[in-house]
């Protein structure tokens, strides 16, 4: 499979979350409908799971090398994270902002269709590059979620309808993120000492890892100090734009011109 | 704060975030001022041993104030968690000031060189701000440590790990040595350059290459348009290989075929491409290019350091191929140590080898020439404080793994 069949699977996976959502209304009365919804929401993630396993076999490579690639992987983990949000609180709403994000990011891929381009340079080439940009990976899928939920509760406080469930919820996604994000940092330390001789460099991707590595110690350290919930959803609504300069901004930073790390594409 | 310390008195000084972000922006602005009084030269860390006596004093200085005068207030201050957190985005900060300055050479009387924004990671705030950093993590750590107490483990491991590997990483940069190799094949050298001074050092060993190879991806076509100087993708958006069978399409301009495929060719004296061995030829492609009505059967080829490369025209077009990119590239090499000892290695990029405490690299090759390069660069890595940094890496995994067990554990009960 490659990006020609793209157009057509992204669509079909966006008609299968959206009659899931829809079917969310009559839901609400009848058992029946509830696993019907759930089926199309299952569906259309299967359907992209299909997508990437294929892609994979078509590229010879893990399809983890490019932006458009990272984004597929979004696309497919965030309302994972939603659904699982749903089993384990029962808060319902965070899977429609999953589902909105991960749309908009097919969208993006089919607007802008990657290159179907086999190559992995050889530094590429090494045992630590799956687990390291994995690990990454769904680090960034959990505190994105926990970002949205931040920004959600601080809308739910406004309004006065403050929720602590959801407020732990979204505590717990930006614990489970920082310690893939701590696995990240470390495993990619660990190799560029392979790769490129030292395990640190300050090279502008790294000091950007830093940093959004900091700006969540910071939120960790605030609720050691037992720290207002409530404001705490204001500092993880924002923190996410720290890692988002660190996952494409950086590539447009003057900083980041010689940079060894900057995604293509 | 830590339960164990005294509480602290409701309205004093040292409650809240003011005081530890006045400390804070003191302690980077200081380290302003002086970079600012010395044209922004920065701090050069001191080698072996003196490195090593300053870490071994400030880590005796830290047990000695934590665990003597922890009940002071000033001392739990130095230690908790406010000043912690000012500390932490303090070198968040700075942080992002070298993450978005190019940390290269500037003018020398520009402002991002007298502040030396342009090498922040040697700067004086850097380092004002890591050692009161590692000062207050270091309290931290003592007091969860002593007394020991197995609930502190996972604290222990987090805090101490990111000491260690801190302190060592920063402190030991400067026994760090980085060299580099250049190899010709058939050649010995011992003779290594230090980066960026292009300095000579003679290293404690030598090696001889033997032989330089590069693995490629298959060659790719390439439709070339001369008027906007860019190729065309055809229509799947492949950048199509050149493998015998493949058919590529372009809609409204051509449709091409390979025929046949040649990895290593020479064109012969009539100008057909023969085979020749792996390091003399080229590749060739016999390609069948249909043009509305029109068909024809055409060489290409992505052309050598002898030979020239073929392109046919396709209507306003060029049709010609590339080499595909490199896929792997290593050095047969025999390693020579001082004692007369021999070995015989092969260096691949993610591959490096250990040779008498130094990591030897693959690092590069002559670009220009190709998979024709004669040229190896091989990177020296001798690293002796490698060893505690690793130690600190691992102990910040540990920790993580413990947190997120414990995490787990505390979202069950939620
Ligand atoms: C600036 C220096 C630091 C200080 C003073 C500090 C101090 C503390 C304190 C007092 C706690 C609360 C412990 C408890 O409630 O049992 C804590 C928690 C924690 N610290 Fe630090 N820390 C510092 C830096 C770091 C660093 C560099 C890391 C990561 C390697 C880290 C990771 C953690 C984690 C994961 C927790 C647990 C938070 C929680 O239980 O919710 N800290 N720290």
């Amino acid at each position: 499979m490659t990006l020609n069949e793209f157009p057509l699977i992204a669509l079909a996976t966006i008609a299968c979350w959206s009659l899931g959502s829809v079917l969310q209304i009559p839901a609400r009365k009848s058992k029946a409908f509830d696993g019907i919804s759930w089926l199309f929401f299952v569906s259309g993630t299967m359907v992209l799971v299909w997508f990437l396993v294929s892609y994979w076999i078509a590229l010879e490579r893990p399809p983890l090398r490019t932006l458009g690639e990272t984004r597929l992987w979004y696309a497919t983990l965030i309302p994972v994270v939603g659904f699982l949000v749903e089993y384990r609180w029962k808060i319902k709403w965070l899977k429609y902002y999953c589902l909105g994000l991960a749309s908009f990011f097919l969208g993006i891929n089919v607007m802008y269709p990657d290159v179907f381009q086999k190559a992995l340079m050889p530094a590429l080439q090494s045992v630590w590059f799956i687990p390291h940009v994995v690990v990454y990976l769904v680090s960034y899928v959990l505190l994105a979620a926990s970002s949205v939920s931040g920004w959600h509760n601080v809308l739910l406080n406004v309004r006065g309808k403050r929720s602590t469930l959801s407020e732990s919820m979204s505590h717990y996604l930006a614990l489970l993120g920082f310690v893939l994000l701590t696995f990240g940092l470390v495993f990619g330390a660990l190799w560029a000492k392979e790769a490129w001789g030292h395990y640190w460099t300050w090279d502008p991707k790294e000091t950007w890892a830093f940093i959004s590595w900091l700006a969540y110690l910071g939120y960790l350290h605030l609720v050691a100090r037992k720290t207002d919930p409530r404001s705490l959803q204001w500092y993880l609504g924002l923190a996410f734009i720290v890692l988002l300069v660190c996952w494409f901004g950086v590539n447009y930073l003057p900083s980041a011109q010689n940079s060894v790390h900057t995604y293509s594409g | 704060m830590q339960s164990s310390n005294k509480p602290v008195q409701a309205g004093s000084s040292f409650e809240g975030f003011r005081m530890p972000a006045v400390f804070t922006v003191s302690a980077i602005l200081a380290g302003f001022a002086v970079e600012w009084f010395t044209s922004g030269s920065g701090l050069a860390v001191p080698g072996w041993p003196a490195n090593f006596l300053f870490l071994v004093f400030l880590a005796v200085v830290i047990a000695i104030v934590g665990l003597k005068f922890r009940d002071r207030p000033l001392v739990s201050w130095l230690g908790g968690i406010p000043l912690g957190l000012s500390l932490i985005i303090g070198l968040a900060l700075l942080s992002l000031i070298g993450g978005v300055v190019p940390q290269d050479p500037a003018k020398p009387d520009s402002l991002a060189s007298m502040l030396r924004l342009n090498g922040m990671f040697s700067s004086w705030p850097f380092a004002f701000v890591t050692l009161l950093f590692l000062f207050n993590l270091g309290l931290s750590f003592v007091w969860k440590t002593i007394p020991f107490r197995v609930a502190n483990l996972q604290f222990i491991l987090f805090h101490g790990g990111f000491w260690i590997a801190l302190s060592c990483g920063l402190l030991g940069s400067s026994d760090l040595q980085r060299l580099i190799i250049p190899l010709y094949e058939g050649q010995e050298s011992s003779v290594a350059y230090e980066m960026p001074t292009e300095r000579p050092v003679h290293i404690p060993y030598s090696i001889y290459l033997k032989e330089f190879e590069i693995d490629e991806y298959v060659p790719q076509f390439a439709l070339y348009d001369p008027e906007t100087d860019r190729v065309i993708a055809d229509k799947s958006k492949i950048v199509p290989e050149v493998k015998k069978g493949v058919k590529a399409d372009w809609p409204g301009i051509a449709t091409v075929t390979v025929l046949e495929f040649l990895p290593s060719a020479i064109p012969d004296s009539s100008g057909k491409p023969v085979f020749a061995p792996d390091r003399k030829g080229v590749s060739f492609a016999r390609v069948r290019i249909i043009e509305g009505e029109k068909s024809s059967e055409e060489w290409i080829c992505a052309g050598g350091p002898e030979i020239r490369p073929r392109f046919v025209p396709v209507g306003k077009y060029f049709l010609g191929m590339m080499d595909g990119q490199p896929k792997a590239f290593r050095s047969h090499v025999m390693v020579k140590g001082a004692s007369g000892e021999r070995r015989t290695e092969v260096l691949e990029v993610n591959k490096p080898i250990d040779f008498h405490g130094w990591k030897l690299y693959q690092m590069g090759y002559d670009e220009k020439a190709g998979k024709w390069s004669s040229l190896s660069l091989v990177e020296a890595v001798n690293d002796p404080w490698l060893p505690s940094v690793y130690c600190g890496f691992f102990m910040i995994m540990a920790g993580n793994l413990l947190y997120f067990w414990k995490g787990v554990k505390k979202m069950e009960e939620v």
